[in-house]
């Protein structure tokens, strides 16, 4: 088995860089929508047969064992190359609570279905009266026998509509002092009769987002990963990495490269307005790179990040935002049209990129919120 | 990223950097500095030097600390944090940027770094859009005429390093104060510094150094004294926010602090944010232009630099008075000193807006000369 962690990072880059190059397929490349597993089901088994399709699990559950500094240049490699990352739920999010709080049955069982994609995973986190305010989560699982009998409805729910199995935070103790108590984390399987899925038409017109309605729905009792009730610092210890990698710049820089060949093809340059506001996106992305870049140093000198890595988070959405409201403007009498726009050899579909910006700013922990734990968290404000 | 040894470097110089400008009062020393109605305090300047401020970018064999520009941020920054009114910067940047580059065996390098003499540069004049095409001022047969505009540190200079031009291409020259044919006028300044004006009519100034290289030194220590002057808004900015921050906690309104308010919140951690991008943006630029040759991108990072710490500087300090509330406005509180700085820092050199342009049409010329 290959020990990744002792390439250099240049050769480590060149290896990751030259599989994706030479073996993803041209055509998935910088998907606009979250692609079905069918779709991405071929380029799903050469990186299960690579042996790369959890870059972050041990090598012992069968990932590649890759320490903070080299998981972020995989994920660098992976979006710089416009990478889809697959129906990657399970991987990311499932995997790593099993390897964390499951027990050994359970890792025998489930981690190897993960990684082949037998079982594609969906996450229930999301109410519809528990959004931000996740811990008011009202979906109950209550034991009968050997069984939990789950009702309620998740929102929200990514690909729901394309998973055998959803993980999911549940109520398993209705009075509890405090709202965070009594919640559990268990997985499901989505075929059978208690368990409806419904798609959410997106303003992108993408139907990506689902609401899962339970009407006792059951699922063994041996599928409660961790203790009973102690869901939730569970699924908060889950968060630490997500938090920088969801702050990562390549979404705006991308964003920016095609504005930039759109709006030169548009002629949008001769005003000097419109420089100048390029210029301002263009400044924000190349600033946001450099404190980026000093958290990642952090972790690859094996430090932890604190809750400051929040701020990358806000800086960079927003400013993915701002720079598609720019390609709005430089399409000029074209910026309500729908469909690419070709101009000269780039084709932009401007109304795509603006769609898909808009939820960066409320998914991950919305910017409001992020916003609440850097004033308490890190500037230390009270209440 | 920065070798461990030379953030180790840094890290022990922005120390006795910080020791050195709190034991002298702070922004304490800058407002009694205003209120004596005195530019800047020659003791600090010597006290400075002795503690080899001036010459740490500057290459050892030249007697200086060959730390670098990154060196020069880190100095840039403390003396932001405590509004230093010396124009230290000016210094490190303009002065002996152009001196090293130019004339590293004259005397006035050493005497510079030593805190034993002081010069301001004199390089720019007026024009229509902020500066003409042509450069109007010139020095033959050993004489200036014409006029300089925007002279930073003029009123306690012993003399002027003065950037004219001469019979074959521009020429830096060296003109004491009190020579003949030197009228020095000065503007105030919001900060209680002041910007000097130099007319010059036959006026006697010593040849340092001419032709084109004069042209390119003048670039170079313009694009280091754009990049400093942002590390130096971005330790401003930086000590407004924390200024701010103790006050939001400790000022109560409706019997809370006012910091517990929601909105007050998000505007302390947008400025927070502000604050860390400018940092992380001008630092990663100073240690880029240590290791960059080319006069355009270097000139393009600095731009860079300046565009973000103005940018940031201008929110910070404005929202910073907001957030004070009336007390924010009056002179006794020392957040209006940080605005108040921060207005002519930011104007020094070129604004936001100036440098996004400046940026744009580097950026630009880099794409067309691949």
């Amino acid at each position: 088995m290959t020990d990744w962690n002792a390439m250099s990072d240049a050769e480590f880059r060149k290896e990751v860089r030259g599989f994706f190059e030479a073996e993803y397929p041209e055509e998935l490349r910088h998907l606009p929508h979250r692609p079905k597993f069918c779709e991405i089901e071929p380029w799903h088994r050469k990186l299960h047969a690579r042996g790369w399709v959890a870059p972050a699990w041990p090598a012992e559950y069968g990932g590649m064992g890759l320490n903070a500094a080299k998981l972020l240049i995989f994920y660098e490699e992976q979006q710089r190359w416009g990478v889809n990352r697959g129906r990657d739920m399970g991987v990311q999010m499932v995997g790593p609570l099993i390897i964390k709080f499951g027990t050994q049955e359970q890792k025998d069982y489930w981690l190897p279905r993960i990684l082949s994609c037998e079982d594609i995973w969906c996450q229930g986190y999301s109410e519809p009266g528990a959004g931000s305010d996740l811990a008011n989560l009202r979906t109950r699982a209550e034991i009968d026998g050997d069984e939990f009998v789950i009702n309620g409805q998740k929102i929200w729910t990514t690909m729901a509509h394309d998973a055998t199995h959803i993980f999911m935070l549940v109520r398993t103790e209705p009075d509890t002092p405090r709202k965070q108590q009594g919640i559990s984390f268990v997985l499901a399987p989505m075929d059978q009769p208690g368990v409806e899925v419904r798609t959410i038409t997106t303003l992108s017109g993408e139907t990506e987002f689902c609401e899962v309605f339970f009407d006792n729905a059951r699922t063994p009792r041996e599928n409660l990963v961790g203790e009973l009730n102690k869901g939730w610092s569970m699924a908060k210890a889950l968060l630490s990495f997500e938090r920088i990698f969801i702050g990562a710049p390549s979404l705006a820089q991308n964003a920016l490269g095609q504005l930039e060949s759109f709006a030169r093809g548009r002629g949008a340059f001769d005003d000097p307005v419109f420089r100048d506001r390029f210029a301002q996106a263009a400044l924000d992305v190349e600033d946001h790179a450099a404190l980026y870049a000093r958290f990642a140093d952090q972790l690859k000198r094996g430090e932890t990040l604190g809750a400051d890595v929040s701020m990358l988070k806000i800086w960079v959405t927003e400013c993915f935002q701002r720079i598609t409201e720019l390609m709005i403007e430089a399409a000029g009498p074209d910026g309500g049209t729908v469909g690419p726009l070709q101009v000269g050899n780039v084709s932009v579909d401007v109304l795509a990129s603006f769609y898909k910006a808009r939820p960066t700013t409320i998914y991950g922990g919305s910017n409001e919120i992020q916003r609440n734990i850097l004033s308490k968290a890190v500037l230390g404000l009270p209440g | 990223m920065q070798s461990s040894e030379q953030e180790e470097d840094l890290r022990l110089l922005r120390e006795s950097a910080r020791t050195l400008f709190d034991r002298a009062g702070g922004s304490g020393r800058a407002r009694k500095l205003r209120d004596a109605g005195g530019e800047f305090d020659p003791d600090m300047i010597r006290e400075l030097a002795e503690a080899g401020v001036f010459g740490v970018a500057v290459p050892e064999d030249q007697g200086g600390l060959g730390m670098g520009l990154a060196a020069g941020g880190v100095i840039a920054e403390e003396a932001g944090r405590v509004i230093a009114p010396e124009p230290v910067v000016a210094t490190i940047g303009l002065g002996l940027g152009l001196l090293h580059r130019l004339c590293p065996d004259h005397p006035k390098l050493a005497q510079l770094i030593g805190g034993e003499a002081s010069l301001a540069v004199a390089w720019q004049e007026r024009g229509p859009g902020g500066a003409p095409a042509q450069a109007t001022c010139r020095y033959a047969e050993g004489k200036l005429t014409g006029g300089k505009a925007w002279v930073v540190g003029a009123a306690g200079s012993q003399g002027f390093l003065v950037v004219a031009e001469g019979d074959d291409g521009p020429v830096l020259v060296l003109a004491e104060v009190g020579a003949a044919g030197l009228v020095t006028n000065t503007r105030a300044q919001a900060d209680g510094s002041s910007l000097g004006e130099l007319s010059f009519s036959a006026t006697p100034a010593e040849e340092l150094a001419s032709g084109a290289e004069v042209r390119n030194a003048l670039a170079e220590a313009v694009a280091d004294a754009t990049a400093l002057a942002a590390a130096e808004l971005v330790g401003l900015c930086q000590r407004a926010f924390e200024i701010t921050l103790d006050y939001i906690k400790t000022r109560e309104q409706f019997d809370k602090p006012i910091g517990s308010f929601q909105v007050i919140q998000h505007r302390a951690v947008d400025l927070n944010v502000m604050c860390e991008v400018a940092q992380a943006g001008v630092r990663e630029v100073l240690a880029r232009m240590d290791g960059e040759t080319d006069a355009n991108t270097r000139s393009r990072l600095a731009s860079r630099a300046k565009a973000r710490a103005v940018t940031a500087a201008k929110k910070v300090t404005r929202d910073a008075i907001q957030l004070h509330g009336a007390v924010g406005y009056s002179d006794e509180f020392d957040i209006g000193l940080y605005m108040n700085r921060a207005l002519v820092l930011s104007a020094w050199l070129g604004d936001d807006a100036y440098h996004r342009r400046a940026w744009f049409d580097a950026r630009e010329e880099e794409g067309a000369a691949q």
